[in-house]
């Protein structure tokens, strides 16, 4: 049992950070330090700069075109990512449309999608939950009916995340309702320039445009976009649900965070501020810290079992309860921290272009609606309580 | 003489096994794999001929994955001095084991081969019958004591009701039942002294075998539920549920 | 990186989880924990010949040299069958700091009766103002020619009935509170002035209080340096608190087998009680609690071992963890085992109260957790 990296790995993180240091986007770079909103364009400059790197396609297999780094190097490139604050890789095309394309998709398919979603020259989103399908995402409702060559697609999807932006989006469609709900769910990918789709902004209580409603009003989709079978989306879906656990829990991101969190305290400390002799607030602090260390090492533990060859054991069922939690509790620690400074609501502060003074401190103007926006993530990817009913049913038999 | 004791990797027998969602058969996904209980026997039987001064030399065999490499270092820890793993990825049968064993046997000539009677995992037991079969050696299955002597062997078998004590000719074949022994618990510098102990690895092909098996499994589904029991409140309550709703008296 | 055990820690964790599983089921535990000496003698003579005595001790003194993840394989299968032998006083504790602390005439005197199981031994660390800070020691040593006279109060002292020796630190220079000036004797319990109270422990072992009034000794019963054993107890405390978390890690994932088979087999409104979701959600936190502890358990085995600075801050933080994980996994499950639960007879209350009192030894949670909290506020 050790946690030592060799010295191919070490050699690896060496090239990790020079990318970060001489090829991470200075533009896009400036806006993280500061904490400003990314714009659209800033992740694909940033998605590019992988891409140009040769390490767009992390999880990729290299056959087309991925890193085919081993589960170390992912994680000491999360590690690095994490601590150069760089934004995260938009998941929607790279890390799961991708999959489920080149795992099942035909030659042509492959040949059409994959390279635009590796440079980042195409935008995808992702048409799974629907107003009444969340949890139980198997009851989705929008229907593709085949008509001749196409499908005619109806139905509506919502919290589609930056949806706004996307040309494309894939699709868990309804193309039959005779048996198991399961069974005739199909996966469709869908031009959103085709008509008939348009998209209605869902503002969230942090104030901001990330999520959406996609409407289909007998939209007219070539079959050639339905990705494997007819009927067998369900079954793709899930396969990509547990395409990688590592990484889910964002512990390197947590990491990073709370390194700068122990800054912003001795900064507190250094205006005169009291946090520090606050029992209370700082037993939270280490405890939260604990904790942290404990996930690291439940990570490490699944992705050495992965990069041995093994299956991920069960420990890797409680990466995300645990991981989203740690990030909430980070977020409450930055609220605290932000003190009254956290109640002023001046959004401009943190949207391109801004460069005036803050009001208070720069991080304690994003403390709260990074508190807000962040309630999601115990609740996306199948909320918590889903998770626990996987580790009931499938871990412990129950 | 010379003792070879053959040696099964099998699930540990504490872990509750589950089958595979598609019923092709069961789940060893980071499931705790250790050797078969019945084949344990057999090891501490051969090492206690040794330690008697009855055999000289204890070889333990296993036929199966790389990994079943642990399984002989573990028969090594708890003894044996040497070990041979014809390693293979196929599913086997006990005629192909018991072929690739009689290759074996030709091979290092053994007084005695000791099997366990039958592993744990498909409950086949009939591995040392073929093996008694096609080595055209004596066997005393079902073992709950051996006596070793100059020519010949003594064998205890647990038989329905009762004993049976068989006189076999040596060289013999004997399968363990649960009594023979308690088998010991390997001792840390007997660990560390197995990690040193040859280990010569075949394949079947060193010893013209086709392994390819002709059987095919088509389902595999876990035992009923065992429903919680019930606390009868007298002797004749117990008679009337025996008689009415378990319908066995 | 690498979190598997190597084939050794796996044959012997094979080994140990036999041994529990054949010879210690409950009852036989129940049955040595209330005899006269409170554990098995040969039990202990087994634990010799199997090389479990020997494990952390360095070859020179006929050891296996094993490390602290070793230590952490057998502890976990001790903690599944609730160990009464005193392992942990003898091995874990006395023997371990004498190969940190004596000199080597002294070590090569002590080791070797303790590798073969015919020495036990207990540290006399925890006086009742000091239960793992060994700075805070009052009990004194004064040197009066060749010989210190000893005088002072030790706190429920594991082991210490069943031990030949005790390891006693005492101040020889300085103030409480100094971080230098203790030095450790070794002291037959036998001698004029060393009272010794001996009781059960709430979780089923023994201990004692001890009195020392104008115990006298010679200048040689110093082991090492005088005025030195401080950092080689901390040291040994902190991996000791390893062994403590890999102990409270099995008996947490005992105690969740045996509350998830309870609750699928327990009816109640016509059904198994696992069916309901509340219950199901109870269980995945007490999954969700020991693997948390375990990779904790995993972190400070790897780390402590490296020793200096950072090991007493990693021992801190793994004992913050074990002891809230080893509350929720306890309490819980006795909540779910419901009425049968704190029963006597079953073993679920038991491994309840060891969990309980692993956080009592060694400095509670709270206690680590201010520790952890002064390290950062000082940073």
């Amino acid at each position: 049992m050790n946690v030592d990296f060799t010295n191919e790995e070490l050699a690896f993180r060496e090239e990790v950070r020079e990318f970060f240091k001489h090829k991470f986007p200075a533009a896009v770079k400036d806006k993280q330090e500061k904490g400003t909103y990314l714009t659209k364009n800033d992740h694909i400059v940033w998605q590019k700069a992988l891409y140009d790197q040769g390490w767009a396609g992390i999880n990729w297999p290299v056959e087309h075109g991925g890193t085919g780094w081993s589960a170390t190097q992912k994680y000491i490139f999360a590690t690095e990512a994490a601590e150069a604050k760089s934004p995260r890789i938009i998941p929607f095309g790279l890390a799961m449309v991708a999959p489920v394309i080149y795992t099942y998709g035909s030659e042509e398919q492959k040949a059409r999608f994959l390279p635009d979603i590796l440079a980042t020259n195409v935008w995808w989103c992702q048409g799974y939950s629907e107003p009444n399908a969340g949890s139980d995402l198997a009851s989705v409702k929008t229907k593709a009916v085949r008509d001749g060559d196409s499908y005619v697609v109806s139905g509506t999807k919502t919290w589609t995340t930056l949806g706004q932006h996307a040309d494309w989006i894939f699709c868990l469609v309804r193309t039959d309702d005779s048996g198991r709900k399961q069974q005739g769910i199909s996966f469709l990918l869908i031009d959103m320039k085709t008509p008939g789709v348009s998209v209605t902004p869902i503002i969230t209580i942090d104030g901001t445009h990330e999520v959406n409603e996609v409407h289909f009003d007998d939209v007219r989709v070539p079959a050639n976009n339905l990705i494997g079978e007819e009927g067998k989306g369900w079954t793709y879906a899930k396969v990509l649900l547990t395409h990688e656990r590592t990484g889910i829990a964002r512990v390197a991101e947590s990491k990073a965070r709370l390194n700068s969190i122990k800054k912003m305290i001795d900064e507190a400390a250094a205006r005169g501020e009291v946090l520090k002799s606050n029992a209370v607030f700082m037993a939270r602090l280490l405890e939260i810290e604990v904790e942290l260390k404990a996930l690291e090492y439940t990570e490490l533990r699944v992705l050495s079992s992965v990069s041995t060859g093994k299956a991920p054991g069960p420990e890797s069922s409680i990466l995300k309860i645990k991981g989203s939690e740690m990030i909430q509790m980070l977020d409450e620690l930055v609220l605290e921290i932000a003190g009254i400074y956290a109640l002023p609501f001046v959004p401009e502060q943190y949207t391109e272009g801004f460069d005036g003074e803050s009001i208070g401190p720069l991080f304690a103007a994003k403390a709260a609606p990074t508190y807000y926006n962040d309630r999601k993530v115990s609740i996306y990817g199948g909320t918590n309580e889903i998770q626990k009913n996987i580790i009931a049913k499938q871990v412990l038999g129950l | 003489m010379k003792v070879l004791v053959a040696v099964k990797r099998v699930i540990d027998y504490n872990i509750k096994v589950r089958v595979k969602s598609d019923q092709s058969g069961v789940d060893l996904a980071n499931v705790k794999m250790a050797m078969n209980p019945f084949c344990e026997i057999a090891v501490e039987e051969a090492v206690r001929l040794k330690e008697k001064g009855v055999a000289d030399e204890v070889i333990v065999v296993s036929i199966g994955p790389k990994v079943a490499q642990e399984q002989i270092r573990t028969a090594m820890a708890l003894g044996a001095d040497r070990g041979i793993l014809v390693e293979t990825d196929e599913p086997l049968e006990s005629l192909a084991i018991a072929k690739l064993l009689t290759k074996v046997v030709e091979v290092e000539q053994p007084g005695l081969v000791i099997l366990g009677k039958q592993s744990i995992d498909a409950d086949n037991n009939q591995t040392g019958q073929m093996l008694g079969a096609l080595a055209g050696m004596s066997q005393g299955t079902f073992a709950s004591e051996i006596n070793v002597s100059e020519n010949s062997v003594e064998v205890t078998r647990e038989i329905d009701g009762g004993l049976q004590t068989l006189s076999l000719n040596l060289p013999a074949i004997i399968t363990t039942d649960l009594r023979l022994n308690e088998p010991r618990y390997a001792s840390l510098p007997n660990i560390m002294k197995a990690k040193r102990k040859p280990l010569d690895v075949k394949t079947p092909a060193d010893f013209g075998v086709n392994v390819i098996s002709g059987l095919k499994t088509l389902l595999v589904e876990s035992p009923q539920e065992r429903s919680a029991g019930v606390l009868v409140g007298s002797v004749s309550e117990l008679v009337e549920k025996l008689k009415n709703e378990a319908k066995v008296i | 990186m690498d979190f598997s055990l190597n084939d050794i820690q796996q044959m012997m964790q094979d080994s140990a989880a036999k041994f529990i599983q054949n010879d210690y089921d409950f009852e036989t535990r129940r049955g040595l924990s209330n005899s006269p000496a409170g554990y098995s003698e040969d039990n202990w003579k087994l634990f010799a010949e199997l090389g479990w005595l020997a494990l952390p001790i360095k070859e020179a003194y006929g050891g296996l040299d094993g490390d602290l993840v070793d230590t952490m394989v057998l502890q976990q299968e001790f903690g599944k069958g609730l160990l009464v032998e005193p392992y942990y006083a003898t091995v874990l504790l006395g023997a371990n700091l004498i190969q940190k602390q004596a000199s080597d005439a002294q070590k090569l005197e002590l080791l070797e009766p303790v590798v073969a199981g015919e020495l036990k031994l207990a540290l006399a660390h925890s006086e009742a103002q000091a239960s793992f800070d060994v700075s805070q020691t009052k009990t004194r040593a004064e040197k009066q020619g060749d010989q210190y006279v000893l005088n002072g109060h030790k706190a429920v002292v594991l082991g210490a009935e069943s031990a030949d020796y005790l390891l006693v630190p005492a101040r020889t220079s300085g103030v409480v509170g100094d971080a230098e000036g203790i030095s450790l004797f070794l002291i037959d319990p036998k001698s004029a002035g060393v009272q010794l109270r001996g009781y059960a422990t709430n979780d089923g072992l023994r201990a004692a209080d001890i009195g020392l009034t104008e115990v006298t000794v010679p200048a040689s019963s110093i082991l090492g340096q005088a005025d030195s054993a401080a950092p080689a107890i901390e040291l040994v405390l902190n991996e000791a608190i390893v062994a403590l978390g890999a102990e409270a890690v099995g008996i947490m994932e005992k105690l969740l087998a045996a509350t998830s088979e309870y609750i699928k087999t327990r009816q109640q409104f016509d059904q198994p009680i696992s069916r309901f979701q509340v219950l199901q959600h109870r269980l995945a936190d007490m999954f969700m609690e020991t693997e948390q502890a375990k990779s904790m358990v995993y972190f400070a085995a790897m780390e402590v071992a490296k020793g200096g600075s950072e090991a007493s801050r990693v021992a801190s933080m793994l004992k913050v963890k074990i002891g809230s994980a080893g509350r929720l996994v306890g309490q819980q499950a006795v909540q779910l085992h419901g009425g049968m639960g704190i029963t006597d007879e079953l073993d679920v209350g038991h491994f309840f109260k060891r969990l309980t009192c692993i956080n009592n030894q060694l400095g509670t949670r709270d206690y680590h957790l201010q520790s952890l909290i002064n390290k950062a506020a000082a940073g």
